[in-house]
């Protein structure tokens, strides 16, 4: 990939802001019937500088999600604070795909190095790899945190995300098989875990995260949005599987999730965490699977692994 | 030892067999700083503040993954859904989820207790090692709802038809939705503890001066503890504070004259209690790992002292025989005397300061001679404590008291202080622990350099 230009933003760009100008953006295109950001991502990376974390709203977010209010930073918190970076790019007006309505298909995070919430972070993110997929069009959105001081690298995400029913020219959609596999070949396990899931939690990580997409915030909204009702946050979902392995897990370990059938509200959701350890007892991954205890349907699936 | 047969309640010749029970010894222990409520731990609840207490433990000691024999700790201030407050502590650690733990309450003197109860455990061949500990939020303090709606609300769980859900939803009045806060009053008298400790300080004439005295030196003391990095290998930094946010080391005799008296202003005597001289409002968590000789050795870990024995005491204060908070005063010498020690013997007095009035009305009842005949069945007083082995490094005055976690910060600073002081005359550095708790109970121990 060619080496993206960075745009320095002076903070953190606003979430509600974005989705307003993103729902404007969209009506805009609608009325005009066209696609005036083209069918190449824009090779710009966007920037925000000495980022640090609200102690406030780190424990709050600790709580909803069943992590101890430890001084480190989660790997999903730190998702949370990088994703107005990853957003602002998605809503340049060059960007072709529509931020409203992309669905988010899986997410990759490797922590390299546990993070004090005190740090100051240097956060960057940038679109790439735009492909064709059976049902629209796939791209990935990374983000990396450094440390303002060092420089270091401490945490790198890579988010994939779904413009279903968005079909680009000179984008291949035969393309990639990936995503879901069928919700045939699952067949549930016992549960380990069942989460009982209130009309309220998508509000609620909507406050901590900032995330306030409309379809995870009321049943009106989401309707709005094409949707039967509110769903879940795939990130929510993820933190909480990431806490429920919780402290068995390694200082530096990757952190994967294929988010499959969304998660309406309220719900049950039944979860499945096996841990895989090395001959001499040691952690080495922690895998999870979680599904509709009354469909069968499988909602996400992912694994936790040490990272040497 | 003919004061030992009128003072305690077990068996003298208990002293002298020893040999029959291993010696438990405390390898260190770790708490994060203590908060003024309201502050910096302000949204952590009472499982996030023992868990981090617990976690730099952990990795202090290099107890990843290890299955601890047992660990006990508890709160004061407790939530009803945190019945498993330690477990749960546990399995947010990285110790081995198969590590059985328990909570334990008993008012201020939990943290003690917790030792001294995973200490018999060890002495007694149950288990090889053990982590005690303690924790209290008032910030984050659980609020029931009032007894009135709490009956209201159970009657319409167990309600059928709508009718009656209705008819019991209508029994609803505003003053049942007043919340139900919890306050540090003694059930029995109604007092709260600083309005008990003024009746005592009052009837021991405990001057204004020698409290504020108490808490300067409280103050002056801990502030130079941490100048020395006494503090470096106890505390683990929390949420951004690395020292007791209570501490105030520019403080003065002056300043802390000037502050107006807020308990026993409506005794006949003077007032003589200041937010100055007693503990404030306070969040924390301590911890301390304890083990056998031999699982300290396993583990390339130092022993620093011994747990020698404890004794638990209980006074009758409800119609005011004895001062709410003067339990420990019956403790110390019942311990002594099954030990054949004297205050002479002892090199460190840690006296937990829940009041300054509370330490001084302490010893002075100690230096009382009719006090030592009369309640203490002693041929005369029991003894002046050497004000310069009394809370060297500091205590709860400065240092701010969160009820259950004192009981660790006390025990793994004396032991500390104990293994640096080595031996004394050729015997090992002997500490006092004296802690008094709601309810009119203490718990007292003795530590000896390891």
């Amino acid at each position: 990939m060619s080496t993206p230009q960075p745009v320095v933003l002076g903070e953190l760009p606003s979430l509600s802001r974005l989705y307003v100008n993103a729902a404007a953006t969209a009506a805009r295109r609608r009325v005009l019937g066209a696609n005036p950001g083209g069918t190449r991502l824009p090779a710009v990376s966007h920037e925000v500088h000495n980022v640090r974390a609200d102690v406030e709203n780190l424990t709050a977010y600790q709580h909803l999600v069943g992590e101890t209010a430890s001084d480190t930073l989660p790997a999903g918190y730190v998702h949370a604070l990088a994703f107005p970076v990853s957003m602002s790019v998605m809503n340049r007006d060059d960007f072709p795909l529509p931020l409203l309505g992309m669905i988010h298909l899986r997410n990759h995070v490797e922590q390299r190095t546990p993070i004090h919430f005190s740090e100051a972070l240097d956060i960057r993110s940038w679109a790439g790899n735009m492909t064709g997929h059976r049902a629209g069009t796939q791209l990935d959105i990374t983000a990396e945190v450094r440390s303002n001081a060092s420089g270091e690298l401490l945490w790198l995400g890579v988010s994939t995300y779904l413009a279903k029913g968005v079909f680009l020219p000179g984008i291949d959609k035969a393309g990639s098989a990936s995503g879901a596999s069928a919700p045939a070949d699952f067949s549930a396990p016992d549960p380990t875990a069942l989460w009982q899931l209130g009309l309220e939690i998508g509000r609620s990580y909507a406050t901590v995260s900032g995330d306030f997409n409309p379809i995870h915030l009321s049943v009106l909204s989401a309707k709005a949005l094409g949707l039967r009702g509110s769903i879940a946050h795939g990130m929510y979902l993820a933190s909480r599987a990431l806490a429920d392995v919780g402290a068995a897990k390694s200082e530096a370990f990757t952190w994967d999730v294929g988010f499959e059938a969304p998660v309406f509200l309220p719900a049950r959701v039944a979860l499945d965490i096996a841990t895989v350890q090395s001959e001499s007892g040691t952690w080495e991954r922690s895998e999870y699977v979680a599904w509709n205890p009354r469909s069968g349907r499988r909602h996400f699936l992912g694994a936790v692994s040490a990272l040497s | 030892m003919a004061a030992a047969d009128v003072t305690t309640g077990g068996n003298p010749d208990r002293a002298t067999t020893p040999e029959a029970v291993r010696r438990a010894y405390i390898v260190g222990g770790n708490r994060i700083p203590f908060a003024r409520t309201g502050g910096a731990y302000v949204k952590s609840s009472n499982q996030d503040m023992l868990t981090a207490a617990l976690e730099g433990l952990i990795a202090r000691f290099g107890l990843q993954d290890e299955r601890i024999g047992e660990v006990a700790a508890g709160a004061v201030l407790k939530h009803s859904r945190d019945f498993n407050l330690t477990r749960e502590a546990v399995l947010g650690s990285a110790l081995s989820p198969e590590t059985p733990a328990y909570d334990l309450q008993q008012a201020c003197a939990t943290g003690l207790e917790t030792v001294l109860g995973l200490s018999n455990k060890i002495k007694l061949g149950q288990i090889e090692s053990a982590i005690a500990g303690g924790v209290d939020s008032a910030s984050d303090a659980p609020i029931a709802v009032s007894e009135g709606l709490r009956e209201i609300l159970l009657d319409l769980n167990r309600a059928k038809t709508p009718v009656q859900k209705l008819k019991i939803i209508g029994r609803i009045r505003p003053k049942d939705l007043a919340p139900d806060a919890p306050n540090t009053g003694e059930p029995r008298t109604g007092l709260s503890m600083g309005e008990h400790q003024a009746l005592t300080t009052a009837q021991w004439k405990i001057s204004r001066d020698a409290q504020d005295e108490l808490a300067f030196n409280s103050h002056r003391n801990l502030a130079a503890a941490y100048e020395r990095g006494f503090f470096d290998d106890l505390i683990t930094p929390y949420r951004g504070l690395s020292r007791d946010s209570n501490l105030r080391a520019d403080t003065t005799l002056e300043k802390l004259a000037s502050l107006k008296p807020v308990f026993g202003r409506n005794l006949g005597s003077e007032a003589t209690m200041t937010a100055g001289n007693s503990t404030p409002l306070t969040d924390g968590a301590s911890t301390v790992l304890l083990a056998t000789e031999e699982w300290a050795d396993e583990h390339k870990l130092p022993k620093l002292a011994t747990v020698l024995d404890g004794e638990a005491a209980a006074v009758d204060f409800v119609h005011g025989k004895d001062g709410l908070l003067m339990a420990p005063v019956f403790a110390v010498p019942r311990l002594l005397a099954r030990h054949g020690l004297t205050f002479e013997d002892i090199d460190f007095f840690e006296i937990h300061e829940a009041f300054a009035g509370t330490v001084l009305s302490t010893l002075a009842a100690w230096e009382d001679e009719e006090f030592g005949r009369d309640r203490l069945g002693l041929d005369g007083a029991l003894g002046k404590v050497d004000r310069a082995k009394l809370n060297v490094n500091g205590s709860s005055l400065a240092a701010g008291h969160p009820f259950a976690a004192t009981g660790g910060r006390i025990v793994a600073s004396l032991a500390k202080m104990l293994h640096e002081k080595g031996t004394v005359d050729g015997r090992p550095a002997r500490g006092l622990i004296s802690v008094c708790a709601a309810g009119g109970q203490g718990v007292v121990a003795i530590l000896e350099a390891a």
